[in-house]
């Protein structure tokens, strides 16, 4: 599988680098020996005062070097967001040094960042476009691939329908590209938009924003530091997100603090824990349910902060209540005296914080793991408050700012959803007819006796989830609720091999008229040799060769300069958008209020409209003149509370990266919001209520919060979203200026009093009510009981492969239903399997998750040589016993075999006791070798990663949450045998 | 003088690897050859430790000892590098290395194993510091300018330390006072005979 | 700086607030922790699990490597040492005392003792054995004999050179023993007169007349000696020149002191072989050289084959008494 490296022998771009190309990369060894770089440079970046060491020599010396040029951008492998500190020299990115300033990583990095200039100057970067035809990859110029694509898709588009084109996004975008993508695809007439945050967080941001308003983190890997007790809850932070544990070490190291990780493995993080409960995957609520058995059996749940800011407790309650130690050490595994002991660490060791990640998310029952994690904080009050909250630890760089920004089939950018006023609140923003828009969308007929739906119905309807584009190209097409199926895929930055039920995908991509990936890599798509023909790949730069900003887990945003321009022929994201929306003829409506230079639109100016636009979510006011500043200012800020002191020049009082809600206009200058739904500080500063987002009453039971309301709050009591008519009850309209009544006026039209704080684009609402003191979105209950979500309190479900048969009967999955427009069989697949006594065949649950040298579908990170050579071969984790059963060796090559499709793989077996028996453990991070075959011959030359090997998911199976489609790669069936 | 040297909370480490990639790109070490490595003990079992090692840079250093062409030397700052020019490639520093520190390229090919190769602590090596010829041989010299080894500069927990001996050790001890735990200076013993005593 | 950077972080701990954990009930992972004291109670090498797939790397910390460090920059240096130096005592004093052994009276009749291709066989050896003595010395004394007035750069260079010329003239040496073992063996078979030969102390101390075949005792201990020590030289060395590739490092540096103590005594062996070859014998290094010798030597040292060779019809006159050969020591 291994490849070894070149030698000495130097990348032949070099050559290209020494013909003047400006945009060529060549490597740092052969670039020094040209420039005759030395220390002058260099030294002057030192800052060291260490009196032991020897002072730089050649400070002094006469050798003079071209000057060295700091840039910084973001690390792009996982959320944490590490500055990284790149040194260009003549447009070549020649080192990078620590990024002392940076409050969030603290001059360090994993393996990742630590060798991220490689993902830039690597020499198995896509070099330019290519296309397939009859099988062979070759090489065309970028005009004749903008051409062949805008035709083709125009040609599906007239035949089909815009539903047809799939347009896929990318966590790794910048808060504009995503922005823009999604822009563009309501340009294009569709709502079938989507990324990654679809299979990793989105049953959280479905989950939490049910709960309390926003989907995402509510305090920050910082704000660990003062927590008294965490609990890591199917994650590996250690792992997927290892400078998050330099903030949680510390935590458990100054506060003595209690680090509890549940998980199914004992992974990195565990070995740091002081308490490790092992339970078996699938099983978070029962575990859940258990701890709060206990918390309210003795009284441990903070009474207090339920009346005040929780509604529907007493229907948790009844539903704990069936969760008698007994049944939940039967379900989880996990010895109940231990339970016991981490419930009430939990609850009375406070200030109290959960994390999770991908564990609890990838599951059918997703969304409702999430519900339960933060009605766990509810009933112990530990949400809102530092050292508390749900830490949700995503992904990618800039996962959440795609996530908010709309790169969602269910939602325009920052969650206005995609009802009427949605559409006509971005029609405003983007200056655009309403009708214009609507008249982009596809008129859908009746079909197999459902209802048919206009266009501006079909424009209201959430599209094709990421996780079952393949469904929608593969079913038959009166089970699919839009013109046709799916017939093209234009796959921006995302892997593919990510997805569950590989072998279905390459069913559907045989299937495809149109398969476009524009990636600085082939991804997966070209390597699974599904295709012979209409298929292109284009080179894009990475996000390091991009401006632009983007928002960390915490909400945080930062901008990222341009470190080197793109390599070889890659263009960036806002350029291929450009080029396509040329075609499409909606380039000058796209781009109406955002500027373009040569083609090139520039990122500032789409943040700028993001501002314009973002009120819901507080994305109004991080202007990139402020942004910017931040970034000058790294060192202003306090490690923990991620503040800068109220007199530091351009900063005073923000905290770093404005994280999001940051409301008003930039010049109000709000310092963003570092603790969610923190009552104790006043709104300008940060604080906040839980959203009053559902109404204000149910049953007769209040829904907004009683006696509780934030700092300095002029309403000491809970109330509703403000609009202009309440803004009017209570006189406030009067501080509103001659300017922001009009843009009201002209919003509202004949009804103004609805005009709300979300689509006032004066912004003026939200200014008064902070001058008030006011959250304009109202001080509402946290929801304990979400009445809207197909469980409203969480109850347990057993994955649809499981090995307890014996549980099915009593806690089946969900119902079969259609959703996002195509069939949920979910129900099926369980009975089926459970009838054909399926865990006989395979009875090791299997689980995946990410290594640390490795992020996502690993083409970017397998690529590059620093990293592929710490993992060279696809493994998977298998327990002592299960593999002397089956004699299998330690680094033996075994085959995995998958409950669906005939499906296996061939990786080596790793035996170890991190997993329990009955379990095993894969990354889901390699691809390039399917079912035993190895598939680099289908690679562009020279475009295949270093690594190569199994994809995990080829063996993964059916299941689907039913609030966000996302897929269940993390408790699955299999059986494992020796080749 | 100071005397440099790296020290490893264990308590700390999450076998991030950012040490070994952080040394790689630094200098530019090519496949097959890691100056620094991170070793996980008791892996998957309660207990379990991982370390990051390299070049120990002991204090009576064996590699010295052992050279047939006596290529080590020690800096002013007590890091201990050897030179290439002199190097034979002959292994005896390997067999003499606590620690598995020297590197050799294409080390199972007859005749041909290359000049040891190993940490420098980010000193760079008897050429004129920052010169061409001392970062193709050795790689970048961080000390000359005023910095420390990037590994521990880049260590995404603050495991690995890296600095003047008793400042390290101050830091360590400080650390398992105030935790209450502590697993110790790893490598201290075998390289400096002593170790952290708290 | 940075160093401060840790320091400040510090003075977070310092203020950190005393909080009492409660007991576990559960596996705590933290107060488990390994630590390096309790690890080396159980292992002499402290190793775990790593993602590279290099075994070696595997190893974390191994302190044998003293030993062998002690061993091969004291011991052997003295073994070497004092073995080449006290045989090359022996044999100058033994050279002063006793003299070489003088021919017999030439008969003018020559027979062939050793052919083209033994002598080829043997001089491919014995330069071989010159090379890789003095280029395997030289791991251990050059620094101390050579380096100091050559220089360190220039000492370097012919190290390294010479360790090329070691690595490759154990091809040839090898190959040579191992020709040697076809070619000699059957001659250098035991036999009930070597015994007597032995005993006899080769006629060096016996009163009567040792008889011998082609190979004498003597030779016969140093054939097998040489094969022995030869293959032994090269299994080591082989070991050696693929590091790690069927051991790890404790069982290399075994091999080490295998090989450098098997070569230090094989160098002491072979100067005694020398010095009979050359200055120790009259008439011994025609042998090897054009490959006769004469019949009068060929029955003072090797009765039963010179009959064998020429025969004992050309027998002119009876052996002569042993009297005589002890009269010429």
């Amino acid at each position: 599988m291994l490849v070894k490296r070149r030698g000495s022998a130097r990348p032949d771009i070099s050559a290209q680098a020494l013909s003047g190309l400006a945009s060529a990369a060549i490597d740092r060894r052969s670039f020094l020996a040209r420039s005759g770089l030395a220390a002058a440079g260099l030294s002057t970046l030192g800052t060291l005062t260490l009196g032991a060491v020897q002072r730089a020599k050649a400070a002094g010396s006469s050798v003079s070097g071209p000057e060295v040029v700091i840039r910084k951008n973001i690390c792009t492998h996982c959320s944490v967001g590490c500055t990284v500190t790149a040194e260009v020299v003549n447009g070549v990115w020649v080192g990078q040094e620590p990024s002392w300033e940076s409050p969030l990583n603290r001059g360090t990095h994993c393996c990742k960042g630590a060798s991220i200039r490689e993902i830039v100057h690597g020499d198995r970067r896509l070099r330019y476009p290519m296309k397939l035809v009859g099988g062979q990859w070759q090489r065309i110029s970028w005009n004749d691939a903008i051409d062949e694509i805008a035709a083709k898709t125009l040609a599906i588009r007239e035949a089909n329908g815009a539903d047809s084109v799939y347009w896929l996004g990318s966590a790794k975008f910048t808060n504009e590209a995503a922005y823009l993508l999604r822009k563009f695809a309501a340009f294009w007439g569709t709502n079938s938009v989507d990324h990654q945050a679809r299979i990793c967080h989105s049953t959280t941001v479905a989950g939490v924003a049910n709960t309390w308003g926003y989907g995402a983190q509510t305090n920050s890997y910082n704000d660990i530091r003062n927590a008294k007790t965490m609990i890591i809850m199917g994650g590996n932070p250690a792992e997927a997100h290892p400078v998050s544990l330099q903030h949680v070490l510390s935590g458990k190291e100054l506060n003595k603090a209690n680090l509890i990780v549940i998980d199914p493995r004992f992974t990195r993080t565990a070995a740091h824990a002081t308490e490790y409960v092992r339970l078996r995957p699938g099983t978070d609520i029962p575990t859940i349910w258990g701890m709060l058995w206990h918390i309210f059996q003795n009284g441990w749940e903070d009474k207090q902060f339920i009346a005040e800011r929780v509604y529907g407790m007493d229907a948790v309650r009844k539903e704990v209540e069936k969760w008698t130690p007994d049944e939940v050490e039967r379900v989880t595994g996990i010895p109940g005296a231990q339970l016991k002991h981490v419930a009430e660490l939990f609850a009375t060791q406070r200030p109290s914080t959960l994390i999770w990640c991908m564990g609890a998310t990838q599951h059918t029952v997703g969304t409702a793991n999430v519900r339960a994690f933060c009605i766990l904080c509810l009933a112990t009050g530990n949400v809102g408050k530092p050292g508390t909250g749900a830490n949700i630890f995503r992904g990618h760089t800039n996962v959440q700012g795609a996530t908010d920004l709309g790169l969602d089939v269910t939602t325009l950018p920052l969650y206005y959803g995609l009802v009427e006023g949605a559409w006509k609140h971005w029609a405003r923003v983007w200056d655009v007819e309403y009708d214009w828009l609507q008249a982009r969308f596809d008129e859908v007929p009746a079909i197999a006796g459902r209802k048919a739906r206009t266009r501006k119905e079909n424009m209201e309807t959430p599209g094709i989830t990421s996780t079952r584009w393949f469904d929608a190209v593969n079913l038959p097409a009166e089970q699919i609720d839009q013109r046709t199926g799916l017939k093209a895929m234009m796959v921006f930055g995302h892997g593919g091999n990510t997805v569950t039920r590989i072998p279905q995908a390459v069913e559907g991509m045989k299937k495809l008229d149109l398969l476009v990936v524009a990636d600085p890599h082939p991804t997966t798509f070209a390597a699974l040799n599904a295709r012979q023909d209409n298929t292109y790949l284009l080179p894009i730069a990475t996000s390091l060769e991009m401006e632009g900003s983007r928002t960390a887990s915490n909400r945080s945003l930062q901008w990222g300069e341009k470190i080197v321009d793109p390599v070889f022929e890659s263009k960036d994201d806002y350029q291929v958008m450009y080029l396509l929306a040329e075609k499409y003829g909606f380039a000058e409506g796209l781009f109406k209020h955002i500027k373009v230079d040569n083609k090139s639109p520039q990122a500032d100016d789409i943040l700028r409209e993001i501002n314009r636009g973002g009120w819901s979510t507080g994305y109004c006011g991080q202007s990139p003149e402020r942004l910017k500043a931040h970034m000058r200012n790294q060192s202003k800020f306090d490690l923990v509370t991620l503040r800068a002191p109220k007199d530091t020049p351009e900063v005073g009082g923000d905290y770093y990266g404005l994280p999001w809600p940051c409301w008003g206009k930039p010049e109000i200058r709000h310092p963003g919001t570092h603790i969610l739904y923190n009552t104790n500080l006043h709104v300008k500063d940060g604080g906040s209520t839980f959203r009053a987002r559902f109404g204000v009453e149910r049953g007769g039971e209040t829904l907004l919060a009683e006696n509780s309301f934030s700092l300095g709050s002029e309403l000491t009591d809970g109330y509703p979203e403000i609009t202009f008519g309440i803004m009017k009850k209570l006189g406030w309209d009067a501080d509103l200026t001659q300017d922001e009544r009009d843009t009201i006026t002209r919003i509202g039209g004949d009804n103004p009093d609805t005009v709300s704080w979300a689509i006032d684009l004066s912004g003026g609402i939200q200014r008064v009510c902070l001058d008030h003191g006011i959250m304009f979105y109202g001080n509402g209950k946290a929801r304990a009981n979400a009445w809207n979500l197909p469980d409203p309190v969480p109850v347990h479900r057993e994955p649809i492969y499981t090995p307890r048969a014996d549980l099915v009967g009593k806690y089946p999955t969900r119902p079969d239903e259609r959703q996002f427009r195509i069939p949920n069989i979910g129900f099926s697949v369980q009975k089926s399997a459970i009838d054909r006594n399926i865990a006989r065949d395979f009875p090791i649950v299997l689980t995946s998750g990410r290594i640390v040298e490795f992020e996502g579908g690993g083409e970017e990170t397998r690529s590059n040589r620093w990293l592929a050579e710490l993992q060279q071969d696809m493994f998977i984790e298998v327990n002592v016993q299960d593999a002397a059963e089956r004699g299998i060796k330690d680094g033996q090559v075994v085959w995995v075999y998958g409950a669906e499709n005939g499906a296996r793989i061939k990786v080596k077996a790793l035996v170890t006791e991190r997993v329990g028996r009955g379990v095993a453990w894969m990354p889901f991070h390699f691809s390039g070798w399917y079912q035993g075959e190895d598939m680099r011959g289908f690679y562009p030359k020279g475009a295949d990663p270093i690594v190569l090997g199994e994809s995990a998911n080829t063996v993964t199976s059916y299941g689907f949450d039913p609030v966000t489609g996302m897929q269940e790669p993390k408790a699955t069936l299999c059986q494992i045998r020796t080749s | 003088m100071a005397r440099m040297k790296f020290l490893c909370d264990a308590d700390r480490c999450i076998e991030c690897n950012a040490c070994v990639t952080a040394c790689k790109n630094e200098h530019d070490v090519p496949w097959g050859i890691n100056r620094r490595r991170v070793v996980t003990i008791n892996d998957g079992k309660p207990g379990e430790r991982s370390v990051s090692m390299a070049c120990m840079h002991c204090t009576d250093p064996p590699c010295a000892a052992v050279c047939p062409v006596n290529c080590f030397y020690q800096t002013a700052d007590a890091v201990v590098l050897h030179s290439k020019e002199i190097c034979i490639g002959c292994g005896y520093c390997f067999y003499a290395c606590p620690f598995g520190a020297p590197q050799f390229p294409k080390l199972s090919n007859f005749g041909s194993r290359g000049k040891m190769d190993k940490c420098t602590y980010c000193a760079g090596g008897p050429d004129v510091d920052l010169s061409l010829k001392e970062y193709e041989r050795y790689g970048s010299n961080r000390l000359a300018e005023g910095k420390l080894p990037l590994c521990a500069e880049m260590c995404s927990t603050k495991a690995l330390l890296a600095g003047d001996s008793d400042m390290v050790a101050d830091i360590y001890k400080q650390r398992v006072m105030v935790r209450g735990y502590g697993s110790g200076a790893w490598g201290w013993r075998t390289a400096y005979r002593e170790t952290v005593t708290i | 700086m940075k160093c401060f950077r840790l320091l400040a972080l510090l003075l977070f701990f310092v203020g950190a607030p005393a909080f009492a954990q409660q007991p576990a009930s559960g596996p705590n992972p933290t107060a488990q922790s390994a630590t390096e004291d309790q690890l080396f109670k159980q292992e002499r090498t402290i190793g775990g699990r790593i993602t590279i797939p290099d075994e070696r790397a595997q190893v974390l910390i191994q302190p044998q490597g003293r030993y062998w460090r002690q061993f091969h920059e004291v011991y052997l240096p003295w073994i070497a040492g004092a073995s080449i130096l006290l045989m090359l005592i022996v044999l100058v004093l033994f050279y002063m005392i006793a003299g070489p052994t003088r021919a017999a009276a030439s008969t003018g009749r020559r027979i062939i003792r050793f052919g083209f291709v033994e002598r080829f066989t043997h001089w491919m050896v014995a330069t071989s054995f010159i090379i890789l003595g003095l280029t395997g010395l030289n791991y251990f004394f050059g620094k101390r004999l050579i380096m100091p007035w050559l220089g360190a750069s220039a000492f370097g260079a012919f190290s390294e050179w010479a360790k090329y010329a070691h690595n490759f003239f154990a091809w040839p040496f090898t190959l040579g023993v191992l020709a040697m073992v076809v070619l000699w063996s059957r001659d250098n078979m035991p036999r009930r007169l070597d015994w007597a030969w032995l005993k006899a102390g080769g006629g060096l101390t016996g009163r009567t007349h040792v008889h011998a075949g082609r190979f004498n005792a003597g030779q016969k201990i140093m054939f097998w000696g040489v094969v022995l020590g030869g293959l032994a030289m090269f299994l080591s060395g082989l070991m050696l020149l693929l590091p790690l590739v069927f051991v790890g490092v404790n069982a290399m540096q075994v091999t080490n002191i295998a090989h450098g103590t098997i070569g230090a005594l094989f160098i002491t062996a072979i100067l005694a072989h020398i010095y009979i070859g050359t200055i120790g014998m009259e008439g011994a290094f025609d042998a090897m050289g054009d490959g006769s010798v004469d019949l009068a030597w060929a029955r003072q040292h090797h009765d039963l084959w010179a009959d064998e060779v020429a025969g004992s019809a050309t027998r002119e006159e009876p052996p002569p008494p042993a009297e005589g050969v002890r009269q010429r020591l």
